[in-house]
């Protein structure tokens, strides 16, 4: 490994790169989904390689590959500086980095039980036992899927890095889809799209508490098909963290990152409102809303010891008090604004060049009580877990669907919703959040597809967030 | 890899496995050459193959990919599949891999894309950043050129391998108040025009300059390829497969054979048909059929891959996603037939309405109905007396998918190929009552 990565290193500065960085990844994957009591499909999976980046002529170059020889990195490093020449011919400046510390440190990840010391037949056992607790009348499909995954990565740069790290992923989930032949109504545990993740190993899926959660997971896809459908107006809603996961995300975490807002991603993911002009001054949330990156949180999945130029992670302010105060950002962004590097750049693997990425973006907890949210509302819907999201290229304009909605009527919950629906801008929907939930309902949940880039890149991303109350919010679509 | 090589490993797989087996090769060479701002940002190249095994042995299957070539390290692989079916429950719809059936073989492999060079496509996209600032505009967009391989092969007869190559030109030309996008894409970097490119993508920046609020609500609109082809990716995975079939989720269930739509809609998958970037085979080495998903109205079928197949009865009709996968089947070379009247023409027959040139960030609401909520993107204009008059601010649409198809009034006989993975050939389209339910800033 070491030898490969010097090779890369001395191949680039031969060919003239004022920069070089090289990565090794060594990634495992185990996938188990299981559908209707059987095994859907049992899939493990190893990927290995490794990619160059360099500077040359002042502007990029990357190059990669799956052959991990040494005959294959002159070549592909060669190629790397080839394509940096070639980027050249439309340079405007120079790629300047903004300077940063250097570590040369080992990170490995210890975990309570190694997911992959765990036997398959235990692991098909428990997700099908699942599959059986969610086996009632009107249910038409029942999923239930277990991820595993295991990494180690070798990063090392011209400057004197040399990193390398480890990491262990686990996670779960159930779905239960119901139907009366006219609609289907789906639930999932504890998540959406594949459950929830985290850096931790075996240990997760047993604290995810799958099985007390399977039959109600069911009961609840079936009751939503006599559900009344949400109620279309203007009126307060309150968030559970599930759907806070995704409001965070879009509204907050994606138009944050430096890249976007300089136009880097414009062809592709968009732009952002929040400009440069805008920071340090830009209201963008009501006086409660603190929203932090935090590659330190433990467990979290947007977690890591050092991103992928080899800078420390650590916790920044996005939103502090309600004023947009900061950016996910790289080395070469930071220094195009005169920041500090914040730790956001991250490939996908080692075929990809790093791009800023969130990391675990997190809306700190509030002071309140669930029934104490619910109290202040006259009239509202409370909303869980996201089924469906769409937002404009510079982050205003959204619209999300939940899978199940609960209405409250003079601070009580009251009926079961099917469909709801909310939409807003999202400056104006963050001012009008006036609380949140207290730390006892604050938890992290791991997003495991956050896609982004050209070449697609998908990203291990999380969010953390308790309750949260909005004023006034447009819910229902405009018929 | 050569055609030698990857027929090597695939023969090697299979012969070293003690169960019915399948073998997947997939991979090559890739490149993208990114640019925003005005210069090239983001550059890179890839070399990754990948070797993908299911082994089954009766209804217990095991997959295993990896990405390892080296000696031994294929034989462990099998291994590896041969232990996780045996140590799995069985898969109760599961039959067997494909059966082999005699197809030609076709290349669509060509030296001008695969040996495209970084300073190539440095100099296309240059032209295209140069023309951007002589206008005064920002250029971003990606110039894609790749070679892969596909081979597939199986214990029970099925050895095939398909090379290809591909060339995707994308441009996004911005103004501070407008934008706009072209896209050609072709299996030869000569047939791609970067002059058509410039010349799409300029002149609806030009053209979509400062625009002006819009009330939503209920519009007449033209859909561009580019836009229409939104929705058909849609209904790929919410209504034209089998197992949104299966699962209840697709309108078509309990539909076939009505005609739920006006006669000119007729649209339909075929990997190999001159209009579509082609795919001979899919992922189980099982030849494309061509599949009509509505042939002049009448709802008619949709794609199977061998599990959802044979679950019913029938044959694969060449449509697996790689196995094993919750997205499988699914079609990936969509094509809608166009009209006879050109472009202009069926927008001259809007007295008021919009045109759309693309959609964005597009997601379902309610899946049986393909209710699909997106915005609007680079360039949305308003039709007044048959013309394209003036630019208007972009808005979110929440639609159904179906309803559009059935509101459908006229297509064109210009097409686009809109090609992301997978292909989608398109007119433009006259639909009616389409449905705007808000507004964003810009």
């Amino acid at each position: 490994m070491e030898r490969v990565i010097e090779e890369a290193l001395l191949t680039g500065k031969k060919l003239g790169a004022s920069y070089v960085e090289a990565r090794v990844i060594d990634r495992e994957i185990e996938e188990i989904s299981t559908k209707d009591g059987s095994v859907e499909g049992i899939k493990h999976s190893t990927s290995k390689g490794f990619g160059v980046r360099v500077i040359c002529n002042g502007s990029w170059g990357f190059s990669s590959s799956f052959n991990v020889s040494d005959a294959e990195v002159k070549r592909v490093t060669e190629e790397a500086v080839e394509i940096a020449k070639a980027s050249a011919l439309t340079k405007i400046d120079d790629v300047k980095l903004r300077e940063t510390d250097i570590y040369q440190d080992k990170v490995p990840q210890p975990v309570k039980i190694d997911p992959f010391s765990v036997s398959l037949e235990k692991k098909i056992d428990t997700l099908i036992e699942l599959n059986k607790l969610m086996n009632k009348e009107g249910v038409i499909v029942r999923r239930a899927n277990m991820h595993f995954s295991r990494e180690w990565k070798t990063f090392a740069s011209s400057e004197g890095a040399f990193l390398e790290m480890e990491r262990i992923v686990s996670g779960a989930g159930l779905a239960s889809i119901a139907s009366n032949g006219k609609e289907i109504q789906m639930r999932s545990y504890p998540s959406s799209f594949g459950g929830d993740l985290q850096r931790k190993g075996f240990e997760w899926i047993e604290e995810l508490k799958l099985q007390e959660n399977a039959e109600n997971t069911a009961r609840e896809s079936i009751a939503l098909l006599n559900a009344k459908p949400c109620p279309s107006g203007k009126m307060d809603i309150i968030l559970h963290p599930n759907q806070m996961v995704l409001q965070i995300h879009e509204s907050c975490g994606h138009p944050t990152e430096l890249d976007r807002v300089l136009g880097e991603e414009a062809s592709y993911a968009g732009t952002s409102f929040l400009t440069p002009d805008k920071l340090g001054k830009f209201r963008y949330g009501s006086d409660i809303v603190n929203i932090v990156a935090d590659a330190t949180a433990p467990y979290a999945l947007g977690g890591f010891a050092y991103d992928d130029e080899g800078v420390k992670a650590r916790k920044v302010y996005l939103i502090k008090n309600g004023i947009f105060v900061g950016y996910l950002n790289s080395r070469e962004t930071a220094q195009k604004l005169g920041l500090e590097p914040m730790g956001a750049m991250r490939a996908d693997n080692w075929n990809r060049m790093p791009i800023i990425r969130m990391t675990s973006v997190n809306l700190e907890p509030g002071d309140k009580t669930l029934e104490e949210l619910i109290q202040g509302v006259d009239y509202g819907i409370l909303m869980s877990t996201n089924r469906s999201w769409s937002i404009d290229q510079m982050r205003l304009n959204f619209q999300f669907g939940t899978e199940i909605g609960w209405e409250i009527r003079n601070g009580k919950i009251q009926d079961m919703v099917k469909n709801p629906t909310y939409s807003g801008i999202t400056y104006e929907f963050w001012r009008s959040c006036d609380g949140i939930g207290n730390e006892n309902y604050y938890h992290i949940f791991g997003l495991p597809n956050c896609g982004k880039g050209e070449p697609p890149q998908v990203m291990e991303v999380s969010h953390g967030s308790s309750y949260a109350r909005f004023r006034n919010v447009q819910v229902g679509v405009l018929r | 890899m050569n055609k030698d090589e990857l027929e090597k490993i695939l023969r090697k797989t299979i012969g070293v496995s003690k169960g019915e087996t399948e073998a997947v090769v997939l991979g090559g060479r890739s490149y993208v050459t990114a640019f925003a701002n005005n210069y090239i940002h983001r550059n890179v190249g890839e070399n990754n193959y990948t070797l993908s095994i299911r082994v089954a042995f009766g209804k217990r299957v095991g997959s295993v990919t990896v990405n390892d070539f080296n000696e031994g390290a294929i034989e462990d692989a099998v291994k590896r599949a041969e232990e996780i079916a045996k140590s799995s429950s069985e898969i109760p719809d599961f039959v067997s891999f494909a059966k082999p059936e005699e197809v030609p073989e076709r290349s669509f492999f060509l030296e001008s894309t695969e040996q495209a060079s970084p300073s190539l496509r440095a100099e296309y996209v240059k032209k295209i950043i140069d023309t951007a600032k002589e206008k005064g505009l920002n250029a971003n967009g990606t110039f894609t050129t790749e070679e892969m391989a596909l081979g597939v092969a199986n214990s029970l007869g099925v050895m095939r391998i398909s090379q290809l190559t591909t060339a995707s030109l994308k441009s996004v030309i911005m103004s501070d108040t407008s934008s706009g996008y072209s896209l050609a894409t072709s299996i030869d970097i000569n047939d791609i025009s970067v002059d058509s490119v410039i010349k799409e993508s300029v002149s609806l920046a030009l053209s979509g300059k400062n625009p002006l609020p819009i009330e939503p609500g209920k519009y007449e609109v033209i859909l561009s390829p580019y836009a229409f082809s939104e929705f058909l990716s849609s209904l790929c995975y919410l209504t034209f497969n089998a197992r949104a079939v299966e699962e209840c989720s697709s309108f078509f269930l309990d539909n076939f054979g009505k005609k739920m739509f006006p006669e000119h809609v007729t649209i339909y998958d075929d990997g190999l048909s001159s209009e579509t970037i082609p795919m001979p085979f899919d992922f189980e080495g099982v030849p494309k059929k061509r599949v009509y998903f509505i042939k002049n109205g009448v709802i008619t079928d949709v794609v199977y891959d061998t599990l959802t197949a044979y679950k019913v009865g029938r044959e694969s009709t060449g449509h697996s996603l790689p196995q094993p996968s919750d997205f499988s089947p699914y079609p990936m070379n969509v094509i809608m037939e166009g009209g006879s009247l050109a472009r202009d023409e069926i927008i001259s027959h809007v007295e008021k309405g919009l045109y759309v040139h693309r959609f964005w960030y597009t997601n379902p609401m309610d899946p049986r109905r393909a209710v699909i909520t997106g915005m609007t993107r680079d360039g949305l204009f308003l039709i007044e007396g048959g013309k394209i008059t003036k630019p208007v601010k972009n808005m979110r649409f929440t639609e159904s998918a179906i309803d559009a198809l059935a509101n459908c009034v006229e297509v064109s006989k210009e097409k686009k190929i809109n090609y992301e993975g997978t292909s989608i050939t398109v007119p433009y389209v006259r639909i009616k009552d389409f449905m705007f339910t808000s507004a964003t800033e810009f």
